[in-house]
């Protein structure tokens, strides 16, 4: 009923869909950077969304498995292999009692999601199993995983060959445009800024992590500085600091500050934020609330049927 | 100044600043938490957390359950009633703090450049009550101010990369406790056995936004007795709760 950490990858955290109602003592959400990837990977092997699973940065881990157990793999392009075979992507399949499962290094994307039926079950801390590395919380203690972990497994309720429509995986190589909404401090910025902004392209630089991804590109210009009285950081707030770069600041985000928010980037980007590679480029696309909210109901549509 | 009526500024497809006011005061701030405290009162249908700060109060929700429109529509009314009468008791909190030496590294520089003796920077420190407008930043930080104006001083320059938790320090008008080991820019002048947060206990952070801290000067033998006790769970701090009269909750 547990999984052993042969080897750990660089950095690989065991995540749910995150912790609610702990922002007002300063604990963001966490949990995963690509969320439908995350969901897609627990439906395939029969869990329930909020099941918790490993996240792999750029590099996975090699599991020893004490018993059966279904697996998917979602998220960044890993080459995936049970005991030397490959295995599909974005496909459940299963693994014997003993067998060892590897996970490489992403060629497309950052950011891989193993499920294993039943989940992982690590103790739930404030209602969640979700690790906050910089607040040493959740999952394994804490902290990322390690050689020699022992992590323990729920118990498995089925699973079966489930796959994910080919034309609903997504690709990561390219320069994607995120949808993008203005404010809370848009009025801090000049037509230029903001026009720096929306027609720009911006490098992701390689100092981003869970807690926010900076870039590099066009000046976005203040009226004036850059400090405001602090208040609440959204998830996907672009952050504009004194050098008119932007700073996306994403799952493990401080929870306030006090520097000038131009913008955020939408809910059902973040993963696309999440899965690029440092050095790769992307667009800031300027969106209304409305036709936010029309994207998001679609892409939850869509993820209703993205299982065949 | 409090604006006549609350500012509605979208931060992204999930979530809404309800700004009130554009200053920092107890006035602004209470308003914010009474938003809050009647939104888990009336528990308004698609929201899905808040996030109180100085004068804004941000609104998670749920835009399949609520439209933006229709969230602000419901906001605007519960603003309107959002007055510091409605708020619970507040909770006065009576924090020790051993001032100086080497767990108040700063207290002589910050002294200084005060020109005032340490002695008397501690005592104009200890002497005062401090508002905690929120909670955040890093887990169980207060955001605080209410140090006399005699001791206000500049952030430091250089700010550190290493503040050791339970680090109490002042900045500008505010002064904070360094919840988890954290980079810093505030002058620390003390520390507190304390521990804001504690990840294993049922509310992780000890202080609640509408609390008013006190500071107890103590003895080095003494924080050194109290940290044992808080590593064996065996301490708790002083924590009251008052009820003023409305006037005197803010201002």
């Amino acid at each position: 009923m547990n999984v052993l950490v042969e080897d750990a990858g660089p950095l690989t955290s065991v995540q749910d869909l995150g912790r609610l109602s702990q922002l007002r003592v300063g604990l963001p959400r966490s949990g995963p950077m690509d969320r439908e990837a995350f969901v897609l990977a627990n439906r395939l092997v029969g869990n329930p969304d909020n099941a918790a699973g490993l996240e792999c940065t750029l590099m996975g881990p090699r599991l020893e498995f004490s018993d059966a157990r279904w697996v998917a793999v979602a998220g960044a392009d890993v080459p995936v292999t049970l005991d030397g075979a490959e295995q599909p992507k974005w496909t459940a399949f299963p693994v014997r009692a003993g067998g060892v499962l590897r996970i490489g290094a992403a060629r497309a994307g950052v950011r891989s999601y193993l499920a294993i039926s039943g989940g992982v079950a690590t103790p739930p801390v404030l209602g969640s199993r979700a690790t906050y590395l910089r607040g040493a919380l959740g999952g394994l203690d804490g902290r990322a995983l390690r050689k020699g972990d022992t992590l323990p497994l729920g118990a498995p309720a089925g699973g079966g060959a489930r796959r994910v429509r080919p034309d609903r995986i997504p690709t990561y190589g390219d320069e994607p445009s995120v949808d993008t909404i203005l404010g809370p401090q848009d009025d801090r910025f000049t037509a230029a800024g903001i026009a720096a902004l929306f027609t720009g392209s911006y490098e992701m630089l390689p100092q981003s992590d869970r807690m926010g991804a900076r870039f590099k590109g066009p000046r976005i210009e203040h009226t004036q500085g850059h400090d405001i009285i602090s208040d609440g950081i959204a998830l996907g707030a672009i952050q504009v600091i004194g050098d008119g770069q932007p700073i996306v600041l994403l799952v493990d985000r401080q929870t306030a500050g006090g520097y000038t928010k131009i913008g955020a980037v939408c809910s059902y980007e973040i993963a696309r934020v999440g899965q690029l590679k440092p050095g790769q480029r992307l667009r800031f696309r300027r969106v209304t609330v409305a036709e936010a909210h029309a994207a998001l109901a679609a892409r939850r549509a869509a993820l209703e049927t993205a299982i065949a | 100044m409090i604006y006549p009526e609350p500012r509605f500024l979208p931060c992204g497809d999930l979530a809404v600043s309800v700004e009130l006011a554009d200053e920092i005061s107890r006035e602004a701030n209470a308003r914010v938490l009474a938003l809050e405290y009647l939104i888990q009162q009336r528990r308004v249908p698609g929201i899905t957390e808040t996030l109180p700060t100085y004068r804004a109060l941000l609104v998670y929700y749920d835009p399949a359950a609520v439209s933006f429109d229709a969230l602000t529509v419901a906001l605007r009314a519960l603003a309107e009633e959002a007055r510091p009468e409605v708020l619970p008791p507040a909770r006065q909190v009576e924090l020790p703090c051993c001032y100086g030496g080497d767990l108040g590294f700063e207290l002589d520089a910050a002294a200084s450049k005060l020109g005032l003796p340490p002695d008397e920077l501690s005592r104009l420190h200890a002497g005062a009550d401090y508002h905690v407008y929120f909670v955040g930043f890093t887990p169980g930080l207060p955001y605080m101010t209410g140090s006399p104006e005699r001791i206000h001083i500049p952030r430091l320059v250089n700010p550190r990369t290493k503040t050791p938790a339970g680090s109490v320090a002042i900045g500008g008008v505010q002064c904070c406790i360094y919840s988890v080991e954290s980079p810093g820019g505030f002058w620390v002048l003390g520390r507190t056995p304390a521990r804001l947060y504690d990840p294993a206990a049922s509310e992780p952070s000890l202080l609640r936004a509408g609390d008013t801290v006190r500071f107890r000067p103590i003895e080095r033998t003494e924080f050194d007795a109290i940290s044992t006790d808080v590593a064996a769970g065996r301490w708790r701090p002083r924590i009251v709760e008052v009820s003023l009269p409305s006037g005197e909750r803010v201002g």
